[in-house]
Parts: C-alpha cells; sequence; structure tokens
C-alpha cells in the first residue's frame, strides 16, 4: 500500500504538469485563425467526451455506479471537467482493453481518475484519501 | 463480411538480407499504380546500422509519394474489412520476445476465417497462410501497429473523419499541400454533415496566400454550419485579407456572440495586403445568433 501511495504521488505530479500545459495550451489558442490541427483537437477531444457520457447511459454501468455510492450526475460532471490529455489518455486505455471488458474498465479507470483529483484536492468525492494539500 | 478474400492483383516483392521495409513499402505503395521497387526505396527507409526500418520512416517513405497513410483501428475487424475492400494492410510484428525484439514488416493480402488464417505477403514467401493465433501474439508485442496506404482521393473503407483529417493534415504538414487538399475534399464528400474537411481546405486556401479561395470554402462552412463560430471567425480573417473589412467585422461579431467565451476578445484584425475593390467583397449570410437575439 505504500509503494502504491508512492506511485500515486509521482503520477499526480505528472497530472499537475499536463493540466498545466492544457490550460496554458487553450489560453493562447484565443487569437488568430482556427488551425487545422487545433480544430481537429478539439473536435476529437468533444467526440470522446461525449462518448464517455454515452457509457453512463449503460444499465451495468449505472447499477454499478450506485453500487459504489457515486452518483451518475457526478460522474457526468466530472467527465464535463476532463482535460483534453485526460480524454486522450482514457481513449488509449479504452482501445486496448479487451473487448467485453469496456464496461467494467471504463469504471476502474474514473476510480483512478477521482482518486488522483481528490488527492489534489480538486473533488472530494471518497472519504478515505487525504488531500496531499 | 466475406468468409474469404485474397487481392491476387496485390505484388510481390521477395526481401533480401533485413529488408522487409522496403520490400513491403514496395508492396503497397505499386499496389496503388506507381512504379517504383525496394531498390530505391531502400534508400528513402532502410537504415544500414539497424538492419532495418523505423516505422515512422515507413511513414515518411509513403508520404513522399503524396500517399495517405491512414491508421487502423487496432483490431483484426479493421484489417480483415481493409482486405474485404480491396486494400491490402501493412502491419508490423515483433517476431521474437518483447526483451529481445525482432521487428517484422509484412503485408496482409487476404485471409480465410472459417480456417483462421491470415495470408500474408512476408519475407520471402507469397501469399503465406499465417493462422490468427500466431499473428496476434507477434502483432500485439508490435502494438497492432496497421496502416492502409492510398491516394489523396479514395478513402480507406474504415476511415472515421477525424483520424482520416489528421492523416491528411500530416501530408500538409510535411508539405504535400496538392495531395492535402485533394484528401480534404475526399472527406467533404464523405462527410458532408463534418464542418471540419471544409475548414480544413480554407486554412490550407489562407496559408497559401489565397485569400480569395480562403474566404469561398469559410463562406461554404458557414451557409452550412451555421452555428459553427470557428467558421465565422476564419471567414473573418479571410474576408479581411480580401480587404473586405466590413464583412469582416461582421463575420468576427458573429463568432464573438455565438461563441463569447472563445472569440469575445478578438484581437484587431489584420488588414489586407491587397487594395481589392470593396465591390467584388462576397455577400455574407445572416448570422444565426443575431435572429435568436431579437
Amino acid at each position: 500500500m505504500n509503494s502504491l501511495r508512492r506511485h500515486m504521488k509521482q503520477l499526480s505530479l505528472i497530472m499537475v504538469i499536463l493540466m498545466s500545459f492544457a490550460t496554458t495550451f487553450s489560453v493562447s489558442a484565443h487569437a488568430g485563425m482556427v488551425g487545422t490541427g487545433e480544430l481537429i483537437q478539439q473536435q476529437q477531444t468533444d467526440l470522446d467526451r461525449q462518448q464517455l457520457l454515452d457509457m453512463l447511459e449503460d444499465q451495468n454501468v449505472q447499477d454499478k455506479l450506485a453500487q459504489m455510492g457515486v452518483s451518475e450526475a457526478q460522474v457526468a460532471e466530472r467527465i464535463q471537467n476532463l482535460t483534453p490529455a485526460e480524454l486522450a489518455d482514457f481513449e488509449q486505455q479504452l482501445a486496448e482493453a479487451p473487448a467485453g471488458e469496456g464496461v467494467v474498465g471504463v469504471i476502474v479507470l474514473f476510480l483512478l481518475v477521482f482518486i488522483i483529483t481528490d488527492m489534489l484536492c480538486a473533488t472530494n468525492l471518497f472519504s478515505f484519501i487525504n488531500c496531499i494539500r | 463480411m466475406l468468409d474469404q478474400a485474397l487481392l491476387d492483383h496485390v505484388p510481390f516483392y521477395p526481401q533480401e538480407k533485413y529488408q522487409c521495409g522496403p520490400a513491403s513499402l514496395a508492396t503497397m505503395l505499386n499496389t496503388q499504380g506507381l512504379a517504383t521497387d525496394p531498390e530505391i526505396l531502400k534508400e528513402l527507409v532502410y537504415l544500414p546500422g539497424r538492419q532495418g526500418s523505423l516505422q515512422v520512416e515507413m511513414v515518411a517513405g509513403a508520404r513522399s509519394h503524396d500517399m495517405v497513410v491512414y491508421p487502423l483501428r487496432p483490431n483484426l475487424e479493421a484489417v480483415l474489412g481493409e482486405v474485404t475492400a480491396g486494400n491490402p494492410v501493412l502491419i508490423m510484428q515483433n517476431l521474437r520476445f518483447n526483451w529481445w525484439p525482432q521487428w517484422h514488416f509484412a503485408v496482409v493480402v487476404g485471409y480465410d476465417s472459417e480456417e483462421e488464417v491470415l495470408i500474408l505477403n512476408t519475407d520471402t514467401r507469397r501469399h503465406y497462410r499465417m493462422p490468427y493465433k500466431v499473428f496476434h501474439a507477434t502483432w500485439n508485442r508490435a502494438d497492432r501497429w496497421a496502416v492502409v496506404i492510398l491516394p489523396p482521393d479514395s478513402l480507406p473503407a474504415t476511415a472515421e473523419t477525424l483520424p482520416y483529417l489528421r492523416a491528411a493534415h500530416d501530408l500538409e504538414s510535411t508539405g504535400h499541400t496538392r495531395a492535402a487538399q485533394q484528401a480534404y475534399q475526399a472527406a467533404e464528400q464523405q462527410w458532408p454533415d463534418q464542418p471540419a474537411p471544409i475548414m480544413a481546405q480554407g486554412n490550407l486556401a489562407y496559408d497559401q496566400g489565397n485569400a480569395e479561395g480562403a474566404a469561398s470554402h469559410f463562406l461554404r462552412a458557414v451557409n452550412r454550419f451555421p452555428d459553427f463560430s470557428e467558421a465565422w471567425n476564419n471567414l473573418a480573417y479571410a474576408l479581411s485579407a480580401r480587404s473586405c473589412p466590413e464583412q469582416a467585422s461582421k463575420a468576427m461579431a458573429c463568432a464573438a456572440n455565438l461563441n463569447p467565451e472563445r472569440f469575445g476578445q478578438a484581437p484587431e484584425l489584420p488588414k489586407g495586403t491587397t487594395g481589392g475593390s470593396r465591390s467584388s467583397c462576397p455577400p455574407i449570410p445572416d448570422c444565426p445568433a443575431d435572429t435568436t437575439e431579437r
């Protein structure tokens, strides 16, 4: 458990860096033409987000969430707030997940993100996690 | 999907020592009607020091022939789907172990789903029948890398809008603008409900200093997708470059209205350099944001 916690710290540091990058980019992107690369990236993010939201409609997912005491609305809001980097990461892992494990896989991935953001004090879903700040 | 398929028209080049890269790239390119051969491609993609070729060089080698390199989804269905549609698939395999890899390129030219075999042109064997199991093991260890290589006017059977546009944009950013333009055009025809292919054509024209062409692409975009604020924004820049300041600021205002968060504080538009007469400025359609507010 200790070693897991140590890894979590490193992981969260990486996430912080990634998130701050994402913020920097989206601010500097305002002025000027919307380039093709930027547009593709942005639409891909929207698409990935929508795909994740669609998965929440699945009855199995809703049952599982209810079991774990997390509301669908909480998860949906969390999805809305995912950065492009986080979304891309999800997509990558989803694509690599063996067929049929998709639904359970999504839940596990979400838990991971919730735990990390809880540690960063961005959310407060799990009481067992100590906020690192 | 068919039970079996074999693309007999795909040429075969038995590889010489270690040179699966040039041989399979020649297979892919010549299937599309080019007339190259492994000896020529060797210069492009073979690294003598590593006794092999790298993925990036294979991709770059195909692009330098004005081809679109489309990466497939990492599953067998995508590979079979392309073969069924008549497109050979270039795949990478690791024939040994993760910790001691032996990379290999081969071309999938057929399959037989009853016998569960893929038919490959690989190393010195033509139409080699490889069981799915063996293929999966070796393909998995190479991150299931698979691409089709097609001329920009024909789309892969499994193509999806955004990955295809990304492949076309890679052509554009490596200087193959004509091929990229063709690919964007093909994408617009294939996916008429998507604004991105039109936007890409407009941006390409704008980057080449063709403000008039750019404006007409962006106008088409706002006509078909009036709520797409990015199109209004880019239209504003293209019109401004065409010396149509009046229409440009109208378009810019529309972008800001539709998406105040993103385009609300637009910087001053650059002034156009060509002193075109105002009368040649195209009329722009009404902004949807104006009509809903009133």
